[in-house]
Protein backbone atom coordinates (compact mmCIF):
# COMPACT_ATOMS: atom_id res chain seq x y z
CA UNK A 1 0.00 0.00 0.00
CA UNK A 2 1.66 3.96 -1.16
CA UNK A 3 1.70 6.00 2.09
CA UNK A 4 -0.81 8.42 0.21
CA UNK A 5 -3.48 5.94 0.33
CA UNK A 6 -3.15 4.62 4.13
CA UNK A 7 -3.67 8.24 4.82
CA UNK A 8 -6.61 8.29 3.16
CA UNK A 9 -7.76 4.62 4.90
CA UNK A 10 -6.44 5.98 8.02
CA UNK A 11 -9.02 8.87 8.04
CA UNK A 12 -11.89 5.92 7.52
CA UNK A 13 -10.48 3.94 10.13
CA UNK A 14 -10.72 6.82 12.69
CA UNK A 15 -14.28 7.88 11.16
CA UNK A 16 -12.15 11.51 11.00
CA UNK A 17 -13.83 14.20 8.99
CA UNK A 18 -10.04 15.73 8.56
CA UNK A 19 -6.98 14.75 6.93
CA UNK A 20 -4.52 12.75 8.72
CA UNK A 21 -0.74 14.39 7.95
CA UNK A 22 2.03 12.36 8.53
CA UNK A 23 3.31 14.63 11.51
CA UNK A 24 -0.18 14.62 12.88
CA UNK A 25 0.24 13.93 16.65
CA UNK A 26 -1.98 10.60 17.83
CA UNK A 27 -3.07 12.12 20.92
CA UNK A 28 -4.27 15.14 19.43
CA UNK A 29 -6.99 13.81 17.56
CA UNK A 30 -10.38 13.30 19.10
CA UNK A 31 -10.59 10.56 17.52
CA UNK A 32 -8.11 8.41 19.20
CA UNK A 33 -9.67 6.75 21.17
CA UNK A 34 -9.98 2.67 22.44
CA UNK A 35 -12.66 2.47 19.65
CA UNK A 36 -9.98 3.54 17.16
CA UNK A 37 -7.20 1.36 18.69
CA UNK A 38 -9.42 -1.42 17.86
CA UNK A 39 -9.98 -0.54 14.54
CA UNK A 40 -6.73 -0.11 13.56
CA UNK A 41 -5.76 -3.41 15.53
CA UNK A 42 -8.28 -5.04 12.57
CA UNK A 43 -7.29 -2.90 9.99
CA UNK A 44 -3.43 -4.02 10.63
CA UNK A 45 -4.62 -7.58 10.76
CA UNK A 46 -7.09 -7.33 7.60
CA UNK A 47 -4.70 -5.81 5.23
CA UNK A 48 -1.18 -6.79 6.53
CA UNK A 49 -1.51 -9.68 8.70
CA UNK A 50 0.08 -7.78 11.80
CA UNK A 51 -0.79 -8.28 14.86
CA UNK A 52 -1.07 -5.36 16.58
CA UNK A 53 -1.30 -5.09 20.14
CA UNK A 54 -2.12 -1.95 22.56
CA UNK A 55 0.85 -1.72 24.51
CA UNK A 56 2.38 -1.20 20.16
CA UNK A 57 0.06 1.17 20.02
CA UNK A 58 0.66 3.10 22.86
CA UNK A 59 4.44 3.92 22.44
CA UNK A 60 3.41 5.87 18.95
CA UNK A 61 3.40 9.31 19.41
CA UNK A 62 3.05 10.30 15.38
CA UNK A 63 1.15 8.98 12.30
CA UNK A 64 4.45 8.39 11.20
CA UNK A 65 4.99 6.01 13.82
CA UNK A 66 1.95 4.10 12.87
CA UNK A 67 2.97 3.88 9.13
CA UNK A 68 6.45 2.49 10.46
CA UNK A 69 5.13 -0.34 12.45
CA UNK A 70 3.49 -1.68 9.30
CA UNK A 71 6.93 -2.00 8.20
CA UNK A 72 7.95 -2.37 4.55
CA UNK A 73 3.66 -2.84 4.04
CA UNK A 74 3.34 0.64 3.44
CA UNK A 75 5.56 1.80 0.83
CA UNK A 76 7.64 5.35 1.40
CA UNK B 1 -10.28 -27.46 20.27
CA UNK B 2 -13.63 -30.09 21.18
CA UNK B 3 -15.16 -31.14 17.45
CA UNK B 4 -18.39 -33.33 17.14
CA UNK B 5 -21.04 -34.15 14.71
CA UNK B 6 -24.31 -35.19 15.52
CA UNK B 7 -26.82 -36.63 12.85
CA UNK B 8 -29.99 -37.53 14.19
CA UNK B 9 -30.50 -34.28 15.58
CA UNK B 10 -32.99 -31.42 13.80
CA UNK B 11 -33.75 -27.77 15.16
CA UNK B 12 -37.59 -27.49 14.42
CA UNK B 13 -37.76 -24.04 16.02
CA UNK B 14 -36.60 -20.99 17.28
CA UNK B 15 -38.51 -17.85 18.83
CA UNK B 16 -37.09 -14.69 20.26
CA UNK B 17 -39.00 -11.99 22.74
CA UNK B 18 -37.33 -8.92 23.67
CA UNK B 19 -39.05 -6.03 26.48
CA UNK B 20 -40.86 -3.55 25.06
CA UNK B 21 -38.69 -0.85 26.27
CA UNK B 22 -36.25 0.98 23.68
CA UNK B 23 -33.37 2.82 24.06
CA UNK B 24 -32.27 5.19 21.27
CA UNK B 25 -28.61 6.49 21.46
CA UNK B 26 -29.86 9.54 19.52
CA UNK B 27 -31.75 10.29 22.67
CA UNK B 28 -28.82 10.11 24.84
CA UNK B 29 -27.07 13.23 23.09
CA UNK B 30 -26.33 14.06 26.56
CA UNK B 31 -23.58 11.41 27.23
CA UNK B 32 -21.49 12.71 23.59
CA UNK B 33 -21.33 16.42 24.07
CA UNK B 34 -25.10 16.76 22.45
CA UNK B 35 -23.09 16.13 19.43
CA UNK B 36 -24.73 14.06 16.79
CA UNK B 37 -21.59 13.86 14.70
CA UNK B 38 -20.04 12.02 17.31
CA UNK B 39 -22.68 9.32 17.86
CA UNK B 40 -22.30 9.08 14.50
CA UNK B 41 -19.45 8.24 14.19
CA UNK B 42 -20.10 5.64 17.64
CA UNK B 43 -23.04 4.19 14.87
CA UNK B 44 -20.74 3.56 11.87
CA UNK B 45 -17.76 1.78 13.70
CA UNK B 46 -19.46 -0.18 16.17
CA UNK B 47 -23.41 -0.29 15.25
CA UNK B 48 -24.59 1.89 18.53
CA UNK B 49 -28.14 2.85 17.42
CA UNK B 50 -31.11 0.71 19.55
CA UNK B 51 -31.54 -1.45 21.95
CA UNK B 52 -34.13 -3.11 24.53
CA UNK B 53 -34.25 -3.00 27.99
CA UNK B 54 -35.80 -4.61 30.97
CA UNK B 55 -37.01 -2.52 33.46
CA UNK B 56 -36.39 -3.63 37.18
CA UNK B 57 -39.29 -6.06 37.33
CA UNK B 58 -37.95 -8.08 34.21
CA UNK B 59 -36.14 -11.32 34.95
CA UNK B 60 -34.16 -13.91 32.59
CA UNK B 61 -36.64 -16.29 33.31
CA UNK B 62 -39.53 -14.03 32.22
CA UNK B 63 -38.41 -13.66 28.80
CA UNK B 64 -37.60 -17.22 28.59
CA UNK B 65 -40.81 -17.83 30.27
CA UNK B 66 -42.70 -15.72 27.30
CA UNK B 67 -40.48 -16.96 24.17
CA UNK B 68 -41.32 -20.30 25.48
CA UNK B 69 -44.91 -19.72 25.28
CA UNK B 70 -44.70 -17.91 21.97
CA UNK B 71 -42.72 -21.06 20.34
CA UNK B 72 -45.50 -23.56 22.02
CA UNK B 73 -48.22 -21.53 20.39
CA UNK B 74 -46.93 -20.54 17.26
CA UNK B 75 -45.56 -24.76 16.79
CA UNK B 76 -48.73 -26.33 18.07
CA UNK B 77 -46.37 -28.70 20.40
CA UNK B 78 -48.08 -31.08 22.55
CA UNK B 79 -46.53 -30.05 26.03
CA UNK B 80 -46.51 -33.81 27.42
CA UNK B 81 -44.37 -34.39 24.30
CA UNK B 82 -41.23 -32.24 25.64
CA UNK B 83 -39.09 -34.94 27.41
CA UNK B 84 -36.32 -32.60 28.30
CA UNK B 85 -36.19 -28.78 29.19
CA UNK B 86 -32.92 -26.80 29.28
CA UNK B 87 -32.82 -23.30 30.31
CA UNK B 88 -29.69 -21.34 29.90
CA UNK B 89 -29.01 -18.74 32.36
CA UNK B 90 -26.43 -16.65 34.02
CA UNK B 91 -28.65 -14.32 36.06
CA UNK B 92 -31.00 -16.13 37.73
CA UNK B 93 -34.07 -15.24 40.03
CA UNK B 94 -33.20 -17.13 42.88
CA UNK B 95 -29.79 -19.51 43.28
CA UNK B 96 -31.29 -22.32 44.12
CA UNK B 97 -33.31 -24.44 43.22
CA UNK B 98 -32.34 -24.55 39.77
CA UNK B 99 -34.87 -21.99 37.83
CA UNK B 100 -35.71 -24.28 35.31
CA UNK B 101 -38.12 -26.43 37.94
CA UNK B 102 -40.22 -23.14 38.23
CA UNK B 103 -40.52 -23.14 34.29
CA UNK B 104 -41.57 -26.81 34.43
CA UNK B 105 -44.08 -26.08 36.34
CA UNK B 106 -45.50 -23.12 34.69
CA UNK B 107 -45.31 -24.45 30.84
CA UNK B 108 -47.36 -27.86 32.72
CA UNK B 109 -44.66 -30.64 31.94
CA UNK B 110 -44.91 -33.92 32.98
CA UNK B 111 -43.17 -35.57 35.52
CA UNK B 112 -41.19 -37.55 32.23
CA UNK B 113 -39.33 -34.21 31.20
CA UNK B 114 -36.01 -34.00 33.06
CA UNK B 115 -35.11 -30.66 33.36
CA UNK B 116 -32.11 -28.65 34.28
CA UNK B 117 -30.27 -24.79 34.08
CA UNK B 118 -27.53 -24.76 32.33
CA UNK B 119 -24.94 -22.17 33.78
CA UNK B 120 -23.72 -20.19 30.23
CA UNK B 121 -23.13 -16.37 28.79
CA UNK B 122 -22.62 -15.22 25.16
CA UNK B 123 -22.16 -18.36 24.03
CA UNK B 124 -25.19 -19.87 25.87
CA UNK B 125 -27.25 -20.92 22.68
CA UNK B 126 -24.45 -23.11 21.10
CA UNK B 127 -23.30 -24.44 24.11
CA UNK B 128 -27.17 -25.48 24.75
CA UNK B 129 -27.67 -26.91 21.04
CA UNK B 130 -24.51 -28.57 21.74
CA UNK B 131 -25.63 -30.42 25.53
CA UNK B 132 -29.34 -30.92 24.19
CA UNK B 133 -28.15 -32.58 20.28
CA UNK B 134 -25.42 -35.13 22.41
CA UNK B 135 -28.72 -35.92 24.58
CA UNK B 136 -31.20 -36.91 21.75
CA UNK B 137 -28.31 -38.32 19.52
CA UNK B 138 -27.54 -40.80 22.00
CA UNK B 139 -31.55 -42.18 22.18
CA UNK B 140 -31.82 -40.92 25.42
CA UNK B 141 -34.31 -37.76 24.81
CA UNK B 142 -36.55 -37.53 21.45
CA UNK B 143 -38.22 -33.61 22.09
CA UNK B 144 -35.82 -30.61 23.80
CA UNK B 145 -37.06 -27.25 24.62
CA UNK B 146 -34.31 -24.97 25.04
CA UNK B 147 -34.27 -21.79 26.70
CA UNK B 148 -32.07 -18.85 26.92
CA UNK B 149 -32.65 -15.57 29.02
CA UNK B 150 -30.53 -13.25 29.55
CA UNK B 151 -30.52 -9.50 30.94
CA UNK B 152 -27.32 -7.48 30.78
CA UNK B 153 -28.63 -4.44 31.06
CA UNK B 154 -29.76 -4.50 34.85
CA UNK B 155 -27.59 -2.98 37.26
CA UNK B 156 -25.47 -0.89 34.76
CA UNK B 157 -25.83 2.73 34.99
CA UNK B 158 -26.84 4.55 31.92
CA UNK B 159 -24.07 7.23 32.41
CA UNK B 160 -21.66 3.83 31.76
CA UNK B 161 -20.52 4.75 28.18
CA UNK B 162 -18.42 1.42 28.05
CA UNK B 163 -21.30 -0.81 29.01
CA UNK B 164 -24.40 0.84 28.68
CA UNK B 165 -24.90 1.29 24.52
CA UNK B 166 -23.70 -2.42 24.31
CA UNK B 167 -26.64 -4.27 26.10
CA UNK B 168 -29.71 -5.64 24.99
CA UNK B 169 -32.13 -8.34 27.12
CA UNK B 170 -33.83 -10.90 25.60
CA UNK B 171 -35.16 -14.36 25.78
CA UNK B 172 -35.43 -17.17 23.39
CA UNK B 173 -36.99 -20.79 23.01
CA UNK B 174 -35.57 -23.54 20.14
CA UNK B 175 -37.28 -26.71 19.94
CA UNK B 176 -34.56 -29.92 18.66
CA UNK B 177 -36.46 -33.31 17.85
CA UNK B 178 -34.83 -36.64 16.80
CA UNK B 179 -35.31 -37.05 13.17
CA UNK B 180 -34.88 -40.56 11.26
CA UNK B 181 -33.44 -38.79 8.14
CA UNK B 182 -29.30 -38.28 8.50
CA UNK B 183 -29.32 -34.38 8.76
CA UNK B 184 -25.83 -33.68 9.78
CA UNK B 185 -24.63 -30.67 12.30
CA UNK B 186 -21.15 -29.97 13.49
CA UNK B 187 -20.09 -28.44 16.31
CA UNK B 188 -16.49 -26.97 17.42
CA UNK B 189 -16.40 -25.47 20.66
CA UNK B 190 -12.99 -23.81 22.20
CA UNK B 191 -12.25 -23.23 25.64
CA UNK B 192 -10.21 -20.60 26.93
CA UNK B 193 -10.56 -20.92 31.17
CA UNK B 194 -7.24 -18.43 31.17
CA UNK B 195 -9.61 -15.92 30.24
CA UNK B 196 -12.25 -16.27 33.34
CA UNK B 197 -11.31 -12.68 34.45
CA UNK B 198 -11.78 -11.09 31.13
CA UNK B 199 -15.51 -10.75 31.22
CA UNK B 200 -16.36 -11.18 34.90
CA UNK B 201 -19.19 -10.39 37.58
CA UNK B 202 -16.97 -10.71 40.49
CA UNK B 203 -19.49 -9.43 43.26
CA UNK B 204 -22.58 -11.04 41.85
CA UNK B 205 -22.53 -13.91 44.63
CA UNK B 206 -21.21 -16.27 47.29
CA UNK B 207 -17.53 -15.11 46.96
CA UNK B 208 -18.46 -11.94 48.01
CA UNK B 209 -20.77 -13.03 50.50
CA UNK B 210 -24.11 -11.82 48.75
CA UNK B 211 -26.10 -14.40 51.25
CA UNK B 212 -24.73 -13.52 54.54
CA UNK B 213 -24.15 -9.98 54.51
CA UNK B 214 -24.63 -8.71 58.10
CA UNK B 215 -26.33 -5.32 59.37
CA UNK B 216 -23.05 -4.24 60.15
CA UNK B 217 -21.83 -5.01 56.21
CA UNK B 218 -24.00 -2.76 54.73
CA UNK B 219 -22.45 0.33 55.78
CA UNK B 220 -19.49 -0.99 54.01
CA UNK B 221 -21.58 -1.96 51.14
CA UNK B 222 -23.44 1.28 50.46
CA UNK B 223 -19.36 3.26 50.54
CA UNK B 224 -18.43 0.20 47.84
CA UNK B 225 -21.44 0.57 45.68
CA UNK B 226 -20.24 4.40 45.01
CA UNK B 227 -16.44 3.85 44.12
CA UNK B 228 -15.38 3.52 40.77
CA UNK B 229 -12.00 2.03 39.22
CA UNK B 230 -10.51 3.94 36.38
CA UNK B 231 -9.24 1.96 33.80
CA UNK B 232 -6.49 2.02 31.70
CA UNK B 233 -8.28 3.50 29.00
CA UNK B 234 -9.31 6.26 31.13
CA UNK B 235 -12.98 5.29 31.61
CA UNK B 236 -14.44 4.49 34.73
CA UNK B 237 -16.56 1.64 36.07
CA UNK B 238 -18.40 0.56 39.50
CA UNK B 239 -16.44 -1.31 41.57
CA UNK B 240 -19.00 -3.48 41.97
CA UNK B 241 -20.05 -3.88 38.57
CA UNK B 242 -19.36 -6.26 35.92
CA UNK B 243 -15.88 -5.95 34.50
CA UNK B 244 -15.25 -6.01 31.03
CA UNK B 245 -11.28 -6.16 29.64
CA UNK B 246 -12.36 -4.56 26.16
CA UNK B 247 -8.87 -4.94 24.53
CA UNK B 248 -8.51 -8.29 25.62
CA UNK B 249 -11.71 -9.69 25.17
CA UNK B 250 -11.15 -8.16 21.57
CA UNK B 251 -8.03 -9.43 20.79
CA UNK B 252 -9.42 -13.02 21.80
CA UNK B 253 -12.43 -12.35 19.27
CA UNK B 254 -10.11 -11.30 16.34
CA UNK B 255 -7.76 -14.27 16.95
CA UNK B 256 -9.14 -16.85 18.54
CA UNK B 257 -13.01 -17.15 17.75
CA UNK B 258 -12.37 -17.00 13.27
CA UNK B 259 -9.60 -19.64 14.14
CA UNK B 260 -12.75 -21.59 15.90
CA UNK B 261 -14.59 -21.47 12.82
CA UNK B 262 -11.83 -21.89 10.32
CA UNK B 263 -10.86 -25.36 12.30
CA UNK B 264 -15.05 -26.38 11.85
CA UNK B 265 -15.06 -25.57 8.43
CA UNK B 266 -12.10 -27.90 7.50
CA UNK B 267 -13.59 -30.99 10.34
CA UNK B 268 -17.29 -30.47 8.00
CA UNK B 269 -15.39 -30.69 4.67
CA UNK B 270 -16.95 -27.10 3.31
CA UNK B 271 -16.19 -24.10 2.79
CA UNK B 272 -16.36 -20.41 3.30
CA UNK B 273 -18.50 -20.78 -0.05
CA UNK B 274 -20.74 -23.31 0.59
CA UNK B 275 -21.99 -21.47 3.89
CA UNK B 276 -24.84 -19.96 3.28
CA UNK B 277 -24.78 -17.52 5.71
CA UNK B 278 -22.10 -16.48 9.28
CA UNK B 279 -24.27 -16.12 12.13
CA UNK B 280 -22.44 -14.42 14.70
CA UNK B 281 -22.83 -13.37 18.37
CA UNK B 282 -23.80 -9.65 18.20
CA UNK B 283 -20.78 -8.68 20.22
CA UNK B 284 -21.02 -5.21 18.00
CA UNK B 285 -20.47 -4.57 14.32
CA UNK B 286 -16.77 -3.88 14.61
CA UNK B 287 -16.49 -7.17 16.41
CA UNK B 288 -18.73 -9.08 13.85
CA UNK B 289 -17.27 -7.36 11.31
CA UNK B 290 -13.62 -7.93 12.45
CA UNK B 291 -14.49 -11.98 12.89
CA UNK B 292 -16.61 -12.44 9.24
CA UNK B 293 -13.24 -10.88 7.74
CA UNK B 294 -10.60 -12.65 9.52
CA UNK B 295 -12.72 -16.09 9.21
CA UNK B 296 -12.18 -15.49 5.42
CA UNK B 297 -15.86 -14.48 4.30
CA UNK B 298 -17.88 -12.44 1.99
CA UNK B 299 -19.22 -9.85 4.71
CA UNK B 300 -22.80 -9.61 2.59
CA UNK B 301 -22.83 -13.20 4.60
CA UNK B 302 -22.30 -12.00 7.81
CA UNK B 303 -25.30 -9.87 9.34
CA UNK B 304 -24.99 -7.48 11.91
CA UNK B 305 -28.24 -5.83 11.70
CA UNK B 306 -29.46 -7.28 15.04
CA UNK B 307 -27.04 -5.43 17.10
CA UNK B 308 -28.38 -2.50 15.76
CA UNK B 309 -32.18 -3.25 16.46
CA UNK B 310 -31.75 -4.64 19.42
CA UNK B 311 -28.28 -4.19 21.04
CA UNK B 312 -26.04 -7.55 22.35
CA UNK B 313 -28.68 -9.55 23.93
CA UNK B 314 -25.78 -11.91 24.89
CA UNK B 315 -27.04 -15.83 24.79
CA UNK B 316 -29.94 -14.70 22.44
CA UNK B 317 -28.45 -12.87 19.66
CA UNK B 318 -27.49 -15.72 17.03
CA UNK B 319 -31.64 -16.92 17.34
CA UNK B 320 -32.63 -12.96 16.68
CA UNK B 321 -30.03 -13.04 13.68
CA UNK B 322 -32.31 -15.84 12.75
CA UNK B 323 -35.49 -14.05 13.24
CA UNK B 324 -34.63 -11.56 11.19
CA UNK B 325 -33.57 -13.20 8.43
CA UNK B 326 -35.59 -12.36 4.69
CA UNK B 327 -37.49 -15.43 4.01
CA UNK B 328 -35.71 -16.22 0.58
CA UNK B 329 -32.32 -16.91 2.49
CA UNK B 330 -30.75 -20.38 1.90
CA UNK B 331 -30.49 -21.73 5.39
CA UNK B 332 -28.79 -25.48 4.80
CA UNK B 333 -25.29 -24.34 5.89
CA UNK B 334 -25.74 -21.82 8.76
CA UNK B 335 -22.35 -21.70 10.71
CA UNK B 336 -23.24 -19.86 13.66
CA UNK B 337 -20.79 -18.50 16.57
CA UNK B 338 -21.04 -17.50 19.37
CA UNK B 339 -18.28 -16.07 21.73
CA UNK B 340 -17.44 -14.39 25.11
CA UNK B 341 -17.47 -14.89 28.85
CA UNK B 342 -15.37 -17.49 29.51
CA UNK B 343 -13.64 -17.28 27.56
CA UNK B 344 -15.56 -19.75 25.13
CA UNK B 345 -15.25 -19.41 21.23
CA UNK B 346 -18.72 -22.24 20.13
CA UNK B 347 -19.22 -22.60 16.70
CA UNK B 348 -21.80 -24.89 14.58
CA UNK B 349 -22.88 -25.95 11.16
CA UNK B 350 -26.62 -26.58 11.01
CA UNK B 351 -29.37 -27.08 8.66
CA UNK B 352 -31.88 -24.62 9.28
CA UNK B 353 -33.72 -24.69 6.16
CA UNK B 354 -36.92 -26.46 7.74
CA UNK B 355 -36.87 -24.52 10.71
CA UNK B 356 -39.45 -22.48 11.62
CA UNK B 357 -38.28 -18.68 12.48
CA UNK B 358 -41.17 -16.97 13.83
CA UNK B 359 -40.80 -12.85 14.10
CA UNK B 360 -39.51 -11.27 17.08
CA UNK B 361 -42.04 -10.43 19.56
CA UNK B 362 -42.72 -8.38 22.32
CA UNK B 363 -42.73 -9.57 25.56
CA UNK B 364 -45.99 -10.27 27.31
CA UNK B 365 -46.17 -10.33 31.15
CA UNK B 366 -46.87 -13.43 32.21
CA UNK B 367 -49.60 -14.22 35.29
CA UNK B 368 -47.33 -15.45 37.24
CA UNK B 369 -45.13 -12.30 37.62
CA UNK B 370 -45.47 -10.01 40.81
CA UNK B 371 -46.12 -6.89 40.07
CA UNK B 372 -43.12 -5.30 41.52
CA UNK B 373 -40.34 -6.29 44.52
CA UNK B 374 -42.64 -5.48 47.25
CA UNK B 375 -45.54 -7.74 46.14
CA UNK B 376 -42.94 -10.67 45.71
CA UNK B 377 -41.38 -10.24 49.72
CA UNK B 378 -45.26 -10.08 50.59
CA UNK B 379 -46.18 -13.21 48.97
CA UNK B 380 -42.83 -15.49 50.62
CA UNK B 381 -44.10 -13.53 54.18
CA UNK B 382 -47.52 -15.13 53.45
CA UNK B 383 -46.37 -18.10 51.92
CA UNK B 384 -43.83 -18.92 55.29
CA UNK B 385 -46.64 -18.69 57.49
CA UNK B 386 -48.72 -20.80 55.47
CA UNK B 387 -51.21 -18.66 54.23
CA UNK B 388 -51.16 -18.63 50.72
Amino acid sequence: MKKEEFLVELEDVLQREEPCNETDILEEYDEWDSLSKMAIMAFYSKNFGINVTLNDLKELKTVEDLIKLAGDKIDA
Amino acid sequence: MSLNKFNKVKISGISVVVPENEINIYDEAEYYDNSIKKIDRMRKMVGFWKRRVANKEQTALDFAYNAAINLIEEMKIDVNTIDALLYVVQKPDWLGPVNSYFLHHKLGLSKECIATDIVQGCAGWVFGLYIASQMIESGAHKKILLLNGDTPSIGIDPSDRNQAPIFGDAGSATLLEYTDQTQPSHFNIDTIGEGYDAIISPFSANRFGLNFLKDEDFEKLSILRKEKATLPTGNTQPLLGSYIDGLKVFDFTIKQVPKTIKTLLEYANTSQSDINLLALHQANKQIVQGVGTEAGFDLAKVPYEAFEMYGNNTMCSIPTVLSMLDKDIKKENVCCCGFGNGLISAAAILNLSDTYLGEIKTFKKPEYVWANTDEYIDYWRKKMQGQV
